[in-house]
């Protein structure tokens, strides 16, 4: 049983390096400007479905607006990742629970009390002992990473190593837009003119002309 | 060593050879913001995780901050010609 599992594995690693050579390599995934523009603009569309979605509600930053912000993003950053890993796979499976567990904070688990005998062991192994405080320290990073709770040490480092850089492209594309949102909109203080003037070109198109003298 | 994958949850991390876990966690390390270029004096992996878990905190930190001022300002912005103008800049890209 254990060989064909092992088969099995071997094959769907096999399937996915393939396919993984077929995309860019690691290094480029994430940084090319092709993700980040496709990134952006699936964030546009599910930013503004939140929008849409919540019209009645007050405009001021009741903690569900941002909450849905967070995860029309996040959710829109794990299709991006296009199946690839786990980590957008369990987003996009089961968004809400994973938000409630990002916001408790549990604290490292302590690490096993050593007796007697464990203290002579340690002292010949000093493998097995490094090998505890390195699991501890991976369960904590486990718990970071959506969905990625129980995998074994290599998965979990490469989880974690293509997480960071979709969350650094994730964080590039939201103040970029940011950016752009606030030259254009942000409050009646900024500039009223220019509000008025698009306002005014996407209803009628006359308006934004000057009369032919 | 029959496979490079471990099957079971704890205490397998024997299987998985010293060398590989180096290897990854020196990878991870080159990500992290301040990666130093010392390929010479090797930082403990603990460091590393440990690192990287502060990292990913704070970029967690920061998409949540960011979140909170795109909500501000989806609330406040017409939209028909916000969009309009980061569908250009889109473009203009």
């Amino acid at each position: 049983m254990e060989a064909e599992s092992s088969t099995s594995n071997q094959q769907r690693k096999r399937k996915r390096s393939a396919s993984e050579s077929s995309e860019k390599p690691a290094q480029s995934t994430w940084r090319s400007d092709k993700e980040h523009r496709l990134y952006s603009s699936k964030l546009l569309e599910a930013l503004r479905r939140v929008r849409s979605g919540s019209g009645s509600s007050s405009p001021r930053t009741d903690p569900p607006r941002s909450r849905a912000v967070r995860e029309a993003a996040d959710r829109a950053l794990a299709i991006s990742a296009r199946g690839r890993t786990r980590w957008s796979r369990a987003i996009l499976s089961s968004r809400s629970i994973k938000l409630k567990s990002n916001r408790i904070r549990v604290p490292c688990p302590a690490r096993p009390k050593r007796t007697e005998l464990e203290r002579i062991q340690s002292a010949a192994d000093q493998e097995k002992k490094k090998s505890v405080v390195l699991q501890s320290k991976a369960k904590v990073l486990g718990r970071l990473v959506p969905g990625c709770k129980k995998l074994s040490f290599p998965t979990l480092l490469e989880e974690a190593s293509d997480y960071i850089k979709a969350l650094e492209m994730q964080v590039k594309a939201m103040s970029a837009l940011t950016e752009i949102l606030s030259m254009f909109g942000g409050g009646t203080e900024g500039a009223p003119g220019m509000v008025q003037d698009a306002g005014a070109g996407t209803s009628t198109g006359t308006d934004s002309m000057p009369p032919p003298a | 060593m029959s496979s490079r994958r471990s099957h079971s949850r704890h205490s397998s991390a024997s299987r998985i050879t010293e060398e590989e876990i180096n290897e990854l966690v020196s990878k991870l390390q080159m990500m992290l913001p301040d990666a130093p270029i010392r390929r010479n004096s090797r930082v403990s992996a603990r460091k590393v995780l440990q690192e990287t878990c502060s990292y990913i905190r704070s970029l967690h930190q920061e998409v949540d901050d960011l979140s909170e001022k795109l909500s501000e300002l989806l609330a406040s912005t017409d939209t028909d010609s916000a969009e309009a103008a980061i569908l250009r800049s889109l473009l203009m890209q």
